[in-house]
């Protein structure tokens, strides 16, 4: 019987296996990638219709709005974890809402890697399993990207190996 | 008994009498009996006296050589071409041909067959005759399929030729659908289903109804894998869903009840104030039964289910009548779903997830059953899911720490399935087999964080049935996780591939 505070962890005595550091910086990235226009654009027009203050607050809120973002993408790089045990992949992670997910190896259908253009340009990659069913939602971002398709390869060997159809 | 099913002793193609088949034994000539009751004249058999033939649509006294399919590559029936081309004449007659008909008077349209307007209609319509002919002859000519070895391939297009190869072993399901306009022709559609989603069946529309019941047995004996040439496997009879039974359940449910309180109601008013607003009311609540109660009553009429040991057997249909064949491990997860009226006269409906419906299909494809006595239910939900019966499960209801009106939800396991049951008033009870799981999932909400309550998801292919064990203990949860993890993985060993169930 697991205790309550045990419930998240990797089991068989594994420890969780993070993620890379600059999943979160991707995340700030990106966001701020989007700020700058929308925020430009928004002052623009704001600072047309209603002058220096309220500007000055649309600057602010935009500018917090891709700090939240960014301690999001910090909670959200610490809560993930995942470990390869011997018969199925275990990932964790979510803030608020805390996931659990228990993927057997027999159960893949595919893996696949995927790096948009800043990923690829900061050297990480996504991994995510794709099983029958459509809720599992085993998702690995912000590996680095040697690490992500080593670990495309191990599970893809270890899927064959174990393969169950459907 | 010789010949297919070979001489009593030999195990022939289908096992031995008897001995449990996938879905259980096909005969039990001492065992006990199904809930089913003793032996009453199927409802649609031969009279007692005549030789018993399988029940339904068995081998036809012969008068032609059968269609062997695996020779040569083969057709659509030729019915096809003129059945497009009426279908296409018949659109095109509604939405242009007969406005060409009408002619423009001071007082809107009238009917007036004047020699010019007959004229016009006829410069239109025999080129659209022509395009119609031309469709058909495409329709048919343009598909050709054959069963090569253990593939059936098929090939569409003329000019540009498509071909697509479908092993049969990861055939989920098979369907033969019969629409109100091809029965007249005594044609079939045959619908070949496939895991992979929305575009990943084979439809052959249309066959002749009796080379269309040919191929479907060829491609469950190959898919079984049986020589080709096997006839249909016997099948037993389970259960028929009377008519009147079948609309007294779909009239028996709070939300249908209470919409006809409501249509009296406004009626009343309509009737005693002259109020014409109340049409407002009635127009939606009458479109309202007629989708609930009315579809369907028509879809699922003269609903049959029969065993055979190449899966379950269903046919249903009113105006278009189904056949659908689900074969042995090919159910992902089932729900019993027991509304509250239909629990005190003890009824349920059972649906069903099948890897291959997806999309529209889904939504017509999973019930195995609409309604039925509860023993009925959970006899067939024994057969579907072998070695458990679900109401044995023993069920641990949810923390008592969470907010609940209906105690009895719970979540339980055993060695084949995996049971959560929910819902109040409508009562679902999920039953997914642990071979059948794909992944485990545990999930944490805010507010169970604040009880230090856990959700259990055990996910199985996109369809009506979600298995969730909802707030449970956060250490009792993570166990429950680990134990179907490796029940599912000792499962999976015994179970071994659900492809070529007949080996």
């Amino acid at each position: 019987m697991y205790q309550a505070d045990q419930a998240f962890t990797a089991g068989d005595g594994l420890a969780w296996s993070p993620i890379s550091k600059r999943h979160a910086w991707h995340r700030l990235l990106t966001a701020v990638l989007w700020a700058l226009p929308v925020g430009g654009v928004g002052a623009f027009f704001v600072w047309m219709n209603g002058g220096l203050i309220p500007t000055v607050m649309w600057i602010a809120a935009v500018v917090s709005g891709v700090v939240l973002i960014w301690l999001m993408a910090e909670l959200d790089r610490r809560a993930y974890g995942y470990a390869e045990r011997a018969d199925d992949l275990i990932v964790t992670h979510g803030v608020l809402v805390k996931r659990l997910i228990v993927v057997p190896y027999g159960r893949m259908q595919f893996v696949d890697v995927t790096a948009g253009l800043l990923e690829r340009w900061m050297g990480i990659a996504t991994v995510r399993m794709h099983t029958a069913a459509a809720a599992t939602d085993a998702t690995i971002p912000g590996l680095p990207a040697a690490e992500a398709s080593r670990l495309r390869d191990r599970l893809a060997r270890k899927g064959e190996e174990r393969s169950m159809g459907l | 008994m010789s010949g297919p099913y070979g001489p009593p002793g030999h195990t022939g193609p289908y096992g031995l009498p008897g001995r449990p088949g996938p879905y259980g034994p096909y005969n039990r000539p001492n065992g006990p009996r199904g809930p089913q009751g003793p032996p009453q004249p199927p409802p649609y058999g031969p009279p007692p006296g005549t030789p018993h033939r399988p029940y339904g649509y068995g081998p036809p006294p012969l008068q032609r050589p059968p269609v062997r399919f695996s020779e040569g590559t083969h057709r659509l029936h030729w019915a096809t071409a003129p059945l497009r081309a009426f279908v296409f004449l018949i659109i095109y007659f509604v939405l242009l041909g007969f406005p060409l008909l009408l002619t423009k008077t001071d007082d809107g349209f009238a009917l007036a067959l004047t020699p010019e307007v007959l004229a016009r209609f006829l410069v239109v319509t025999v080129p659209m005759g022509l395009i119609a002919v031309g469709t058909g002859l495409w329709a048919w000519l343009a598909v050709r399929f054959r069963v090569d070895g253990d593939d059936l391939v098929v090939e569409t297009g003329l000019l540009r030729k498509n071909k697509r190869r479908i092993p049969l072993s990861r055939v989920q399901a098979i369907d033969l659908v019969r629409p109100l306009v091809t029965r007249v022709f005594a044609l079939a559609e045959v619908r070949v289903e496939l895991a992979g989603g929305e575009r990943s069946e084979i439809a052959l529309r249309y066959l002749g109804r009796r080379s269309a019941l040919r191929l479907r047995a060829e491609l469950l004996a190959r898919a079984a894998g049986l020589p080709g040439h096997t006839p249909e496997a016997p099948e037993r009879h389970v259960w028929r869903v009377p008519f009147g039974a079948l609309l007294g359940s779909l009239l028996v449910r709070l939300p249908v009840l209470g919409t006809v309180l409501l249509l009296f109601a406004a009626l009343l008013f309509l009737v005693v104030y002259a109020e014409g607003g109340m049409l407002a009311v009635i127009v939606p609540v009458v479109l309202g039964l007629i989708r609930a109660v009315v579809a369907p009553l028509v879809m699922y009429a003269n609903f049959t289910v029969a065993m055979s040991p190449d899966g379950i057997r269903l046919r249903y249909g009113l105006l278009e009548t189904r056949m659908q064949t689900l074969p042995p491990g090919r159910v992902q997860a089932l729900s019993i779903v027991e509304p509250t009226l239909w629990r005190s006269l003890g009824w349920a409906r059972v649906e069903v997830t099948v890897a291959g419906y997806a999309g529209e299909r889904q939504a017509l494809s999973s019930t195995l059953l609409p309604v039925a006595p509860r023993h009925v239910a959970m006899h067939l939900v024994s057969q579907v899911f072998p070695g458990t019966h679900v109401d044995a499960v023993p069920l641990v209801p949810a923390s008592s720490k969470a907010v609940a009106i209906d105690r009895a939800d719970g979540a339980g396991t055993d060695d084949v399935v995996f049971v959560t049951r929910h819902g109040w008033p409508c009562r679902r009870t999920d039953v997914i087999a642990h071979a059948r799981a794909q992944s485990v999932r545990l999930t944490v909400n805010p507010f169970q964080r604040l009880f230090g309550l856990a959700t259990v998801h055990v996910d199985a292919p996109p369809g009506p049935v979600r298995v969730a064990a909802t707030d449970r203990e956060l250490g009792e949860a993570r166990a429950i996780v680990e134990s179907t993890a490796r029940r599912a993985l000792a499962a999976r060993r015994a179970g071994g591939d659900p492809a070529r169930w007949a080996r």
